[in-house]
Parts: C-alpha cells; structure tokens; sequence
C-alpha cells in the first residue's frame, strides 16, 4: 500500500474492506483464561478435598488461597507470552467482566473463614457461571452460554450440599463443565480458523 | 457545495490505518503493517503524520527485548474520520 491519493468510490472501499478484514480477523476465541483457571480451580479444589478427608484439619483450607496465587501467576505469565497485535472493544469488555465477577467471587472469601455454614462455593460458581455466559454470549460462542447456564443450575447442587465435603468435589466438576470444557472447544475452534 | 475532503485522511494508507483503529481499541504496528501489507519505513512515516495532527495516539514500548509500537485513534481523530465518511457520502450521494 502506498500513499496514493484515492478517489471517493476506492476511499469507502477500502474503509470497508479494512473494518471488515479486522472483524473477520479479532473474533477469534481465545480459550487459555478459561483454562488456566479451569485447572487451577479443579486441582486446587481435589488437593483441598483429599487432605482435609484424609486429615480432618480444617487448616487445609488455606490451600483454597493457591487459586488466586497460581492463577494470576499463570496469568500474568501467559499475557506476557501470548501479546496480541490488537485489542478490540469486545476484549476490553470481557476483561471488564471478569473484573467485576473476579472481586464479587474473591470479596466473600473472608466471610467463609468466619461465618459457618457461608455458601462460598455456590456464591463463586454461580458468578463464574455468570461471567461465562456473558463472555459466550459477547463473543456469540454457544458453548460458552450454554456452559455457563448449566453451571447457574448446577451451582445450586453446591447449596444443597452445604458444607459437606462433598461438595468441594460438585465445585471441581461445575469448574470443568464451565472453564475446562468451553476453555478447549474456544482453543480448537479458535486454532480451525488460523 | 462539497466540503473538501480531509488530505490527512484522503491517501490510501492513512485512510487504511484510521480504517483499522476506527474499528479496534488499539493496534500495533507489525499488525497493521500485516493488514495494510506496507513497507515499515512508509507504515512508520504515515504513523508519524497521523499522530503530529492528533489523529492518533503511538505509544513505543518493550515486550522482552523487541520494541512495540501500539496505535490507538483519538478522540480528535474519530471525529475527523466520521467528518470525512460524511463527505464522501456526499460526493457519492448516498
């Protein structure tokens, strides 16, 4: 492309095949978020479940706070490597989502650590749920709804089960149905598109 | 009477990258440079020109070793950008 002067037919021409060219290029999913935090959650949550059955020390749950630790390092880690050569608006407003549903899920914590019997595990996977029927519904990718409605369902399984050990393991299995899985059909079906 | 036409905006590269910055939140130069399928001398130059009218913000910064350029259209620029489609569309009478 040169600095050539256009005229006004080749001008809007060229505006609508730039804005186009850029679309059909940025609504590529980027499943890694998904899941980094997918399997960090599911580890951290099966860690958490075997030592405090096989130990009955309520200490273990500390092991909760390794989420934040690991996600965010592997965050931070995977941003630096994978820097993109543009960022829509559309990727502004889902990291602005998970902003929110981010603080909204870690703002409880400490409550948990206080209040007996506080539905952490159903607060976080009902927001995560949220955030990722937003996203899918964002970027317009069904996996993602339809992951994030079954986990709004499901998280109620979380409830009913109070604080029963049990239900760290409904909290893995909601954490794969609604990062792992949509995390690796966003992957696959962002690497067809290449 | 036609309003004329912006100069910055009415050659073939400028109105590309103003094209891609109007439609993204912001974009580096190796991308736009893959998009407009430009030289980086003249991509750089045009880049120049953009930002000196205000059209434009370039912020130059460092991912690991290598340089990165990010763009990212201001707000004087989006109006100029929608000032001149109006023009057009006038001149095409649409």
């Amino acid at each position: 492309m040169e600095e050539k002067q256009l005229n006004e037919k080749e001008s809007l021409e060229l505006i609508t095949r730039m804005i186009r060219n850029t679309q059909q290029r940025i609504e590529r999913g980027n499943g890694i978020p998904f899941l980094i935090w997918g399997y960090t959650t599911v580890l951290v949550s099966l860690l958490v479940w075997f030592t405090l059955k096989s130990t009955q020390n309520y200490y273990w749950n500390l092991l909760w706070f390794l989420i934040p630790v690991i996600g965010f390092t592997a965050m931070t880690i995977s941003m630096k490597k994978e820097k993109k050569g543009v960022t829509t608006y559309i990727d502004k407003v889902i990291m602005y989502v998970w902003i929110v549903i981010g603080i909204a899920a870690f703002i409880p914590a400490p409550a948990a650590t206080i209040m007996e019997g506080f539905p952490i595990l159903f607060i976080v996977t009902l927001l995560i749920s949220i955030g990722t029927a937003i996203t899918g519904l964002i970027i317009r990718f069904v996996p993602l709804i339809v992951a994030g409605f079954i986990g709004m369902f499901l998280s109620i399984f979380c409830l009913i089960l109070g604080n029963a050990l049990d239900s760290v393991l409904v909290f893995a299995a909601l954490f794969l149905i609604v990062q792992v899985i949509p995390g690796h059909i966003l992957n696959w079906k962002g690497r067809k598109h290449v | 009477m036609f309003k004329q036409l912006d100069p910055l905006l009415h050659s073939e590269l400028r109105l590309a990258i103003m094209s891609i910055l109007i439609s993204v939140e912001e974009a580096d130069f190796v991308y736009l440079k893959e998009q407009t399928k430009s030289t980086s001398g003249n991509l750089s130059v045009q880049i120049d020109k953009l930002s000196e009218a205000g059209y434009i913000e370039v912020e130059r910064g460092f991912v690991g070793k290598r340089t990165r350029t990010v763009c990212k259209i201001t707000q004087v620029g989006i109006k100029a950008f929608e000032e001149y489609v109006e023009s057009l569309k006038e001149y095409l009478n649409l």
